[in-house]
């Protein structure tokens, strides 16, 4: 892989926004180099999306298909029958649904304004598991090119120094939006791989100081400032949560 | 019946209609992540289950195949995956698991067996996020949303499945 790859690979599926796009295809006219290995990793494309239409031929349907629980399943369902009862936690699975079903409803848009973007972070929060972010260990070049990258979409000096909270550990930063405003998302974990968020959402709200809620499992503590509001949330308690909104309002 | 009532109810119609039409794309899912076809036909399975369980808390409208989606991958993550791991053992990697009947000889003179044992010996994540996008159609933003990762963490995988590729040639 080389270092263009990445730039390469958003102009051939189209997910350059306009001023890279602009910058890649000037480099693109003046590059030869760059035009052959853009051509070689073009040509990926159908044979990557020719295989998995062919992969699709195997899946054992008439095996799948008797599996199939009953019409009325809903309603009778023993989940003995399923070799992966005793593996479910209770909570997993409420939380699994419940939150998937409002993940989709905030992706794609269903929530305009009939609830709050806390609940849509909290809801899609509950998919999160201590091996999500977990993986993550980025070197401090990283985490500061992440956090350098989402605190200018979001309009805040976000650095290591003024992110580092006790307790936790950075693991990434990403952007998401909520009805078309940018929100910033700096995840941590805990020893135990739990995951903590700090969000930051450009809403014009006016400024307020730090409030907290339990949602479920889940504490929140949110301020405002700068027409931002910011969020904490996080299987801890609340207090916790409060304490780590107050560190960061002082800083951020 | 209230409208509480009448939303569960076309939630449950909606994900039951949805589930025979995504048993293919779900078993695929389940496969590029496993990489075990015995694996794979229990996820679908346990997929299925959960989501008939949980039929009501569906938002009728949006994406049934996106929220099956996401159900496979948190049994997968939260269930079957940790548990392997937490025995030891984790996953060993078969050879070839990702096979196709037949050469298919396709673009670049070469063939779909040959591109998917060079997705089977891609890490998990790039396997996901490749099938995801080039499979399944999300944009990076969606797979961005739905792995959990940032935008730029979909394209460094997308560019390594792309560049492992290229080296087929």
């Amino acid at each position: 892989m080389f270092d263009d790859d990445a730039q390469l690979v958003a102009l051939i599926d189209n997910e350059l926004d306009n001023s890279s796009k602009t910058a890649l295809l000037a480099r693109l006219a003046a590059d030869e180099d760059l035009r052959r290995r853009y051509e070689e990793l073009r040509l990926t494309g159908a044979p990557l999306a020719t295989s998995f239409d062919l992969l699709l031929g195997d899946a054992p349907l008439a095996r799948l298909r008797a599996a199939l629980p009953p019409e009325d399943a809903a309603a009778r369902v023993q989940p003995r029958r399923f070799a992966f009862r005793n593996l479910a936690a209770a909570f997993v699975i409420g939380a699994l649904a419940a939150g998937a079903a409002i993940w989709a409803a905030s992706t794609f848009g269903l929530f305009d304004g009939r609830d709050d973007w806390r609940t849509a972070i909290a809801e899609y929060t509950h998919l999160y598991t201590d091996e999500t972010f977990a993986p993550f260990k980025p070197d401090a070049a990283m985490q500061a090119t992440e956090l350098s990258a989402v605190g200018a979409k979001v309009g805040a000096n976000l650095t290591p120094e003024n992110l580092t909270l006790p307790g936790l550990r950075f693991t990434t930063a990403f952007m998401l939006s909520y009805e078309g405003a940018p929100l910033g998302v700096i995840a941590y974990v805990d020893p135990s791989g739990e995951p903590v968020l700090l969000c930051i959402l450009v809403d014009q709200a006016p400024d307020a100081p730090t409030r907290s809620e339990r949602r479920g499992d889940l504490s929140l503590a949110w301020w405002a400032r700068g027409g931002r509001s910011r969020l904490v949330i996080g299987r801890i308690p609340e207090e916790r949560a409060v304490a780590l909104a107050q560190t960061l309002e002082k800083r951020i | 019946m209230n409208s509480s009532e009448a939303m569960s109810e076309a939630s449950r119609r909606e994900v039951r209609a949805e589930l025979e039409p995504s048993l293919a794309r779900l078993w695929r899912y389940a496969l590029v992540l496993s990489k075990a076809r015995d694996v794979a036909d229990d996820l679908v399975q346990a997929t299925c289950l959960r989501a008939i369980e949980r039929a009501d808390q569906f938002v009728p409208g949006t994406r049934v195949d996106r929220w099956l989606f996401a159900i496979l991958r948190s049994i997968w993550l939260n269930e079957i995956r940790s548990r392997r791991i937490r025995e030891g053992g984790g996953f060993v990697d078969a050879e070839e698991t990702l096979t196709t009947d037949g050469a298919h000889e396709i673009e670049m003179n070469i063939t779909a067996s040959a591109v998917l044992r060079a997705i089977d010996r891609l890490p998990e994540a790039q396997r996901e996020t490749v099938l995801l996008v080039y499979g399944e159609g999300y944009s990076y933003a969606e797979a961005a949303a739905a792995l959990g990762v940032p935008i730029g963490t979909i394209m460094s995988r997308l560019a390594s499945g792309r560049a492992a590729l290229a080296k087929l040639k």
